[in-house]
């Protein structure tokens, strides 16, 4: 008869090397909970015009903004922490905005994508707010008429060096 | 081309008028029609304010002018030279068989800056003339629900007179519920509405200035 001796299921420790601390990893709260809200964005999209065909583009293959764990569009607020407003805002439409926004679940973050949501654009009349922090908070302005796909990227990423430096134990300012 | 040529073809033109020019000369005939000099494009007739409805009525079942494109308002304050009524409402028509466009343009009043509705002419009337009551404060009298169509319903002012502040902005603080027209709506379509609305009932945000 020939047999051997079963062989341990890699990645288990023994106990002496239990003992002296391998498979640990020190670090501090704050990184750890912000690695994992970094990575794992659910963004809402307030898609009210042309931005937001370029944000489709952005979801799409070929940018796949999976690349940075914010591929799981939601489109409930009370699903998803990253408001994305790509488009137009008027004032008409601004009360369900700001209620989409306080139907959101704490953590949240705000992307402005474009020029209209940013600032108002070229549409300096009676009807379109002057940029959506009129409204709310917004944490990253993206650039553009509309914006390319490689700025909601950078937006994205932006977000994420932001998210990196929040701390639990302060509160983040909303309005 | 010799100056002659030029000359014979300006008369030809002259001798045989456009089937525009046969419309105007009509209307001109039964309902005293002014023509507008201004207007570029299409026929443009001046009505009064007391027989316009009589020349829509007549463009639309004696001229198959069918369609009523658009209704729309001019806000002549500061226009260079202009002395008369402060506004103009117009209305476009459209001919499906021959393809004309026509447009009649009344003057109004700034003080009162009433009119008779067309509601009863063209469904489709009933939004055009919210939208100018929304824009320009002209009123439709005998209009079934004349109320803003495009701004929210705390706008104060008609944004499109040309005395409305370029940069004033007005904040809307709570929802346009629109809540009379989905009751109407809902009933129409055969629902029993069990519990109003309350008014107010909408939902206020933050603060509001």
């Amino acid at each position: 008869m020939v047999y051997q001796a079963k062989p341990e299921a890699p990645g288990t420790l023994t106990q002496a090397e239990f003992d002296a601390g391998a498979g640990f990893l020190t670090t501090t709260r704050d990184t750890l909970v912000n690695w994992g809200r970094r990575n794992s964005l659910w963004p809402f999209p307030f898609g009210t015009a042309c931005c937001a065909i370029e944000f489709m583009g952005t979801v799409s293959s070929v940018f796949d903004i999976s690349r940075f764990g914010a591929e799981l569009v939601r489109f409930s607020p009370r699903q998803s922490d990253l408001l994305l407003i790509a488009g137009t805002v008027t004032y008409k439409q601004a009360p369900i905005l700001r209620r989409i926004y306080d139907q959101m679940c704490e953590p949240k973050w705000v992307i402005a994508a474009g020029a209209c949501a940013c600032t108002g654009g070229f549409y300096d009349c009676y009807c379109t707010v002057p940029g959506i922090d009129e409204i709310i908070p917004v944490d990253i302005y993206v650039a553009g008429c509309p914006p390319r796909p490689e700025a909601f990227l950078e937006a994205v990423v932006q977000l994420q060096d932001n998210i990196d430096r929040e701390r639990l134990d302060v509160k983040k300012a909303i309005s | 081309m010799s100056d002659e040529q030029v000359s014979d073809q300006v008369e030809e033109q002259v001798q045989e008028p456009s089937a525009d020019d046969v419309l105007a000369g009509e209307l001109s005939e039964l309902f005293a029609l002014q023509l507008d000099r201004l207007a570029q494009w299409d026929l443009c007739l001046i009505a009064e304010s007391d027989n316009f409805i009589d020349v829509l009525r007549y463009l639309r079942d004696k001229k198959s002018f069918a369609v009523l494109l658009d209704i729309t308002a001019v806000d002549y304050l500061s226009f260079p030279g202009h002395r008369d009524e402060r506004f103009a409402v117009v209305y476009l028509l459209k001919n499906l068989e021959t393809c004309q466009r026509i447009c009649i343009k009344v003057m109004v009043e700034e003080d009162e800056a009433r009119l008779q509705t067309v509601c009863r002419l063209w469904k489709n009337a009933n939004w055009l003339e919210r939208e100018v009551f929304d824009q320009y404060g002209i009123h439709f009298q005998g209009h079934p629900n004349l109320k803003r169509i495009l701004n929210h319903h705390q706008f104060v002012g008609h944004p499109l007179r040309k005395d409305y502040p370029v940069q004033k902005r007005q904040k809307l603080s709570v929802n346009d519920p629109m809540l009379d027209q989905l009751h109407q709506r809902l009933e129409e379509n055969g629902y029993i509405i069990i519990e109003e609305a309350k008014p107010g009932e909408s939902i206020q945000f933050g603060e509001q200035a």
